[in-house]
């Protein structure tokens, strides 16, 4: 390596002193090596002007940035997750009128359109009104169904004659439930 | 927007006699400003954007009363750190530099020396990589024309330092590239 090939690059970009400059410019006259190296130096400097020309011009592909798919995945896994679990309206269960002739108990037939008691059965009991007999007085002015029971569900075989049953009026809550039973004569 | 025209009007009539000189200046820096920023790794869009700001800033320096000597280094200086913050930026969002296209540069020449012209780029994108940040930063700000004084003005180091520095990046590259 000689002596001046650490100020080629410099000479070559007019950064030396006149005096330098002369000196670095009659060695590379006479040595190949050096010329070469100025000449290889020169092509590199042409290429990295370039080589920024060509970026400047260049519109890059942008990638997504990494949090992209990892929130796209998630709102995925959240939809996913609510659509199995999503909330179920539970329906209160319909009540069904009393027939108005008070025929024998029946099941509504499917489809049917359920009728809600009226609101007068339902609040009666919240009404303030003093009831004489709580037993007695209870929801059965508008009783819901009517029913049959076999004598054999309420007493031992045979303690009453075979074939005998009580008729009962049953009393709906409004949520469905039973509220009261009260055998007929 | 194509940046060949000011985004807004500088108030040089202190550093310029006319218009016509900021205009002047405009044109001559911008090309320089956006080959520095580009070598950097910066996208096409944020070396404008970055040039753009560099102006507005250079505005309001010198609606302030700031100093006019050596505007050419103070933009410099600017885009510089400028670049290193979208750079980071940048980074962070995509994970890496993208590759310039090298078809945009070989209009004119025939395939064979498109192919060689291209394999040579490649070949000095992948040295300069190799270069060190201020091997980088000398080299580029050298391909942007400004001399060794204003270099080391930029990157707050001596003169001396950018001259070896330069040689060095250069031989570097000379010998990696094999050209």
């Amino acid at each position: 390596m000689c002596d001046v090939s650490g100020k080629l690059v410099a000479w070559m970009d007019g950064e030396l002193t006149e005096n330098e400059a002369a000196d670095v410019e009659q060695h590379v006259r006479d040595c190949s090596g050096c010329r070469n190296r100025v000449e290889a130096y020169g092509e590199v400097s042409r290429l990295v002007v370039t080589y920024c020309d060509a970026a400047a011009a260049t519109r890059p592909r942008r990638k997504l940035p990494r949090w992209v798919p990892a929130l796209a995945g998630a709102v995925a896994l959240a939809a996913l997750l609510v659509f199995i679990f999503r909330p179920t309206v539970v329906k209160p269960m319909p009540i069904v009128a009393r027939a108005a002739d008070r025929a024998p108990a029946s099941v509504p037939e499917a489809g049917s359109t359920p009728i809600k008691v009226k609101a007068k059965t339902v609040h009666r009991r919240h009404e303030g009104v003093t009831r004489r007999n709580p037993n007695t007085d209870w929801a059965f002015a508008d009783p819901a169904f009517q029913i049959v029971i076999p004598a054999e569900a309420m007493f031992a075989p045979g303690a009453l004659p075979e074939g005998t049953f009580f008729r009962a009026d049953l009393s709906m809550a409004s949520d469905g439930s039973v509220q009261g039973l009260r055998l007929l004569q | 927007m194509s940046g060949d025209s000011l985004p807004f009007p500088l108030p040089f009539q202190k550093f310029a006699a006319d218009s016509c000189e900021a205009t002047t200046l405009y044109h001559e820096l911008r090309k320089p400003l956006l080959r520095y920023l580009s070598g950097l790794g910066l996208s096409a869009d944020d070396a404008q954007d970055a040039v753009q700001d560099a102006f507005l800033r250079l505005h309001k320096h010198l609606v302030a009363g700031g100093s006019q000597e050596n505007i050419r280094g103070w933009l410099f200086r600017v885009v510089h750190n400028d670049a290193r913050n979208r750079q980071q930026s940048y980074d962070r969002r995509f994970g890496q530099s993208f590759d310039p296209d090298f078809d945009l540069i070989s209009a004119g020449a025939t395939p064979e020396q498109a192919v060689i012209e291209k394999e040579k780029l490649r070949r000095l994108g992948n040295a300069m990589r190799s270069l060190s940040n201020a091997e980088q930063e000398c080299l580029l700000l050298r391909a942007g024309g400004l001399r060794y004084r204003e270099i080391a003005e930029v990157l707050d180091i001596s003169t001396s330092t950018v001259g070896e520095t330069v040689e060095r990046a250069i031989r570097k590259l000379a010998e990696k590239c094999n050209v």
